[in-house]
């Protein structure tokens, strides 16, 4: 086990290296550079720029490097934990990203519990009352859950809760609790406004993970370790729960790695949508006004998030299914 | 001269208006300050309100009423880019402004001001006793500080008019309140630079604070930079004081400003939103001698989201916006919702003539295609093949008329033979002038052939993400033009791969709006090549500005002459001779006829909440003349 972890944190160091580079060239694509479309931003206001300031600031930023001398000032910084500096913002991208990434990771994993909490006990009814009323109920409603774009639920979300309580919707907390402790009041004024992206992120994945459980039980379900189970006269309940359902979950456990970068990339519109302050807004608009070190940074951490993410459900399986566990012997 | 130089610039006929009378007080009212200094008096944080003002403060004429204390005014913010939101807001209070009309200059912090004949030497007069928000006072070594840092070269700041290195410019203090400009060369557009949204950057940069960090007045100032981490002290001032007019200045609430109000909560990369309050020091005050503003706070939303900005209005937690939402597909719902919502809508008149330009390449680095691009006759043909009435019926709800890129109805160098020329729909006068063009020949799918055989396609650059309405637009041109055998590919792209490909003049076409219909003289980008902006004729502007001497290229004879006529203008010190000058490069932009335009673009609104008082209507909206900022928001006031 030991030997299978080190190797893992081996690999994990190599593939974020290589994310790195790739992220940082990526954000190099596109034509131009920061100061390119900055100078596009302020004619499009109307304002013009010097040529020769831009080229000035070009200079002073060191843009006009080549892109491998670029990468290696930027790596080397972050090497000794200095992602570089957002031209946008002027700020340091640590001071920048942090606060957001908590807001991420608080709100879509918010999301995945509802989730699971939701999907997991409708798969298992489905499965286990195969074709009956309730099983259509919740596949429909999963699948109507599927197949509307999660902004277009958050913007009908937002205008009907705006016509029948007069109440604007959006943001994670009230401008007013910015900054302050997590007291019970900020605590209750969160709730107050992490309900509906909680919503919305989490029906869009329920339908799929609905499918999954239901399949994966009902291949199990017949198998005849639980006939034997049923014969040796344990509550129906538990022959379900304490077998089939544990084997049934290793497919959605292995591959809890992608949640998470799945769950950031989904909810970048939900975000903008219903302004909330998340990673995702701030990539969207790294990437688009290519403020370079800003976005490497963000698509760097998202590369690290899924390989943790990939560690964790390899030792989850591991831990839940013993097949795994003592396959490595 | 006078202090009041008549520019008339774009005069606005207009009978609406409560003119906005600007007079300076002789002797100084009895002051009256908001209540919410009062306790701060009293206990002696501040000293009393005769003592913050200037000797001769300036008296606002309020747009209908004497107004009262108190109050936020709420509005939203997008992302970063968003500054000028703010700036048009409250950071319109440069040396000199244009008065509400927008055809007169006036004083503001320079009290008065001459002007050599030869336009070489500025002299201007501060009132006395200005000061910052921090209390300190506000001099001329302010002003010398900020102009000799634009100078710089290790400084990269806005400030053009203080850069241009064809025209160098010194600048000699006098005392405390009086200083001179003076340049090399006449620069007769220097009071329309100081009372655009440029002219800012000269008074936003108190010597105290952002002198700490620059060598010229620190000799610690490298070092000090180096110690907070910075790689040189031009990053430092960058941070704390701002490059320009631009977005770092909303960042740092120890900036001092001379502004209504002052940062409180800055615009961070986490902010939710950005407060600002009333500045105790500030310098104007109303008829009655009440200290402006009398809107406590700014409060600005900070939201990524249109939608939740949009639904915010709706919901009356606006008080006044004009940016962002107020888009032509929104405005039937606004127009519902103003009773529910208790606010109304207000006009705003555009600077931009044409709601479209199609700027074809006539610097084309393919020798045929710059051959055809530069036939008059072509882009007549291309403008007579093209149905207005039916763009404006489907796109503009029929809101606007046929218009070339011409100034509007509005402007003094409103001329109707030029806005309204080849924009009748003639198919058959249209192909008449493509085959005097040369493009006689069709091939099997009906497309006209060029000089060497290939089809006549012209590939139209396009930014969808600035304005959606262009595509359904060149869409409908596309129809029509097709009908008199011209293929219009539409390339809809990003905004640095639009201004990357300008220097190679490896495109057929972009397309924008049209500035410059009000702001004639100071944005002719369509008329003449004049800058950069100017994509239909980019390697002729390079060689006008001298600024890329390797893609520059000699123009036309005709914009030559044009490009002549405008160094006369900048070098003339006489409103009536720049008026003339003028009139005669738009004589030669009608007869040349270089950019197509589409139509007249309709009046923007704002939304405003019933009980805000004291909003001009209609305004002006322009870059240049920052909306609403010129209409005076410190008088505004909530009823």
């Amino acid at each position: 086990m030991l030997g299978f972890i080190v190797r893992r944190l081996i690999a994990m160091v190599l593939t974020i290296w290589a994310v790195s580079f790739v992220s940082f060239a990526i954000i190099q694509l596109p034509p131009g550079d920061y100061l390119t479309s900055y100078m596009a931003d302020l004619s499009a206001a109307g304002d013009r720029v010097d040529p020769a300031t831009i080229e000035a600031m070009r200079k002073q930023y060191s843009l006009d490097d080549p892109f491998i001398i670029q990468y290696f000032k930027w790596i080397g910084g972050v090497l000794h934990g200095d992602f570089g500096n957002s031209f946008e913002w002027s700020a340091p991208v640590t001071d920048l990203i942090w606060g957001r990434l908590g807001n991420s990771v608080l709100v879509e994993g918010l999301a995945v519990l509802v989730m699971w909490l939701v999907a997991l006990p409708i798969g298992i009814y489905a499965a286990v009352r195969k074709y009956s009323l309730g099983d259509y109920l919740a596949t429909i409603g999963g699948f109507v859950g599927l197949a509307i774009p999660n902004f277009l639920f958050a913007l009908v979300l937002m205008y009907l809760w705006y016509i029948y309580f007069g109440e604007t919707l959006g943001g994670l907390y009230s401008p007013d609790l910015q900054g302050t402790p997590w007291d019970l009041e900020r605590i209750l004024d969160f709730l107050a406004h992490a309900w509906a992206p909680v919503l919305v992120l989490s029906t869009a994945g329920t339908a799929q993970l609905i499918r999954v459980m239901r399949a994966n039980l009902l291949d199990e379900l017949t198998k005849p370790y639980v006939t034997t189970a049923r014969s040796k006269g344990l509550p129906e309940w538990r022959a379900i729960l304490k077998y089939p359902v544990r084997v049934a979950l290793n497919p959605l456990v292995s591959t809890i790695g992608w949640l998470l970068p799945t769950l950031v990339s989904s909810s970048v519109v939900v975000s903008v949508v219903m302004n909330l302050p998340t990673a995702g807004p701030l990539l969207l608009r790294s990437l688009t006004t290519q403020d370079m070190y800003l976005a490497g940074a963000i698509i760097m951490l998202l590369g690290v998030l899924t390989v943790i993410g990939t560690l964790i459900s390899d030792l989850i399986l591991a831990w839940i299914d013993p097949r795994i566990r003592y396959g490595g012997r | 001269m006078a202090y009041a130089i008549r520019v008339r610039r774009s005069v606005r006929h207009s009978v609406l208006a409560t003119s906005a009378v600007m007079m300076l007080s002789g002797a100084a009212l009895a002051a009256q300050q908001a209540p919410m200094l009062d306790p701060l008096v009293e206990d002696g944080t501040l000293p009393p309100v005769d003592e913050r003002l200037p000797d001769n403060p300036l008296v606002v004429e309020p747009v209908d009423s004497i107004g009262k204390y108190g109050g936020t005014w709420r509005s939203g913010l997008r992302g970063r880019g968003d500054n000028a939101w703010i700036s048009r807001t409250l950071n319109y209070d440069g040396l000199v402004r244009y008065n509400r009309e927008w055809d007169e200059i006036i004083p503001n912090l320079a009290e008065s001001w001459e002007v050599s004949e030869d336009a070489r030497q500025y002299t201007f007069h501060l009132r006395e006793g200005l000061k910052w928000s921090d209390g300190t006072p506000f001099t001329s070594a302010d002003i010398a500080f900020a102009s000799e840092l634009i100078q710089d070269p290790n400084y990269p700041v806005g400030g053009l008019f203080l850069t241009d290195p064809g025209n160098p410019v010194t600048i000699e203090v006098v005392d405390d309140t009086t200083f001179t400009y003076i340049f090399e060369e006449p620069n007769g557009l220097l009071l329309d630079e100081l009372a655009g949204v440029n002219g800012i950057s000269l008074v936003s940069l108190q010597k105290a604070y952002c002198g700490q960090f620059s060598p010229a007045v620190n000799e610690n100032a490298e070092q000090l930079a180096k110690d907070e981490g910075y790689e040189s002290w031009a990053f430092m001032m960058e941070d704390k004081c701002a490059w320009g007019q631009e977005t770092q200045r909303w960042s740092n609430p120890d900036l001092p400003f001379m502004n209504a109000w002052v940062i409180e909560e800055p615009w961070t990369g986490n902010a939710s939103r950005v407060v600002l309050e009333r500045n105790p020091y500030y310098w104007k005050v109303d008829p009655d001698g009440n200290q402006l503003p009398y809107i406590d706070r700014l409060e600005m939303r900070v939201s990524e989201s249109a939608e939740e900005l949009t639904l915010m209005a709706l919901n009356g937690e606006m008080d006044f916006t004009d940016r962002h939402i107020t888009t032509v597909a929104n405005r039937p719902l606004f127009y519902d919702g103003q009773k529910e919502g208790d606010y109304r809508l207000g006009a705003n008149v555009p600077s931009q003539s044409s709601t479209l330009v199609l700027q074809l390449n006539l610097n084309h680095a393919d020798p045929v295609k710059a051959e055809l691009y530069n036939s008059k006759d072509f882009r007549i043909g291309l403008s007579e093949a093209i149905n207005r009435q039916e763009i404006i019926d489907a796109v503009f709800t029929g809101q606007g008329e046929p218009y070339q890129v011409a100034p509007r109805p509005e402007s003094q160098f409103y001329d109707e033979e030029m806005a309204k020329q080849y924009t009748d729909y003639d198919p058959e006068s249209a192909i008449a002038h493509l085959e005097s063009a040369g493009l006689t020949e069709t091939n099997g799918q009906g497309i006209r052939l060029m000089r060497d055989g290939r089809p006549a396609t012209i590939n139209v650059d396009v930014i969808s993400a600035f304005r959606p309405e262009w595509i359904d637009m060149l869409e409908l041109m596309s129809l029509q033009l097709r009908e008199v055998g011209i293929d219009l590919e539409i390339n809809n792209i990003d905004r640095t791969l639009f201004y990357d490909k300008r220097p190679g003049g490896d495109f057929d076409a972009q397309v924008w709006q049209g500035d410059g219909g009000l702001d004639v003289i100071q944005e002719p980008r369509y008329y003449f090549p004049s800058s950069d902006e100017s994509a239909w004729a980019f390697q002729w502007q390079a060689w006008f500005n001298g600024t890329d001497p390797e893609i520059a290229s000699e123009p036309a004879d005709w914009a030559k002459e044009q490009m002549a006529l405008y160094d006369r203008l900048g070098a003339s010190s006489d409103p009536e001779e720049q008026e003339d000058l003028m009139r005669q490069i738009l004589a030669i932009a009608k007869e040349n006829f270089p950019v197509i335009g589409v139509s007249l673009a309709p009046d923007g609104y704002y939304i405003a909440k019933n009980n805000l008082r004291n909003v001009y209507e209609p305004m002006k909206h322009a870059w240049l003349f920052p909306t609403p900022a010129p209409y005076d928001p410190q008088q505004w006031y909530f009823d």
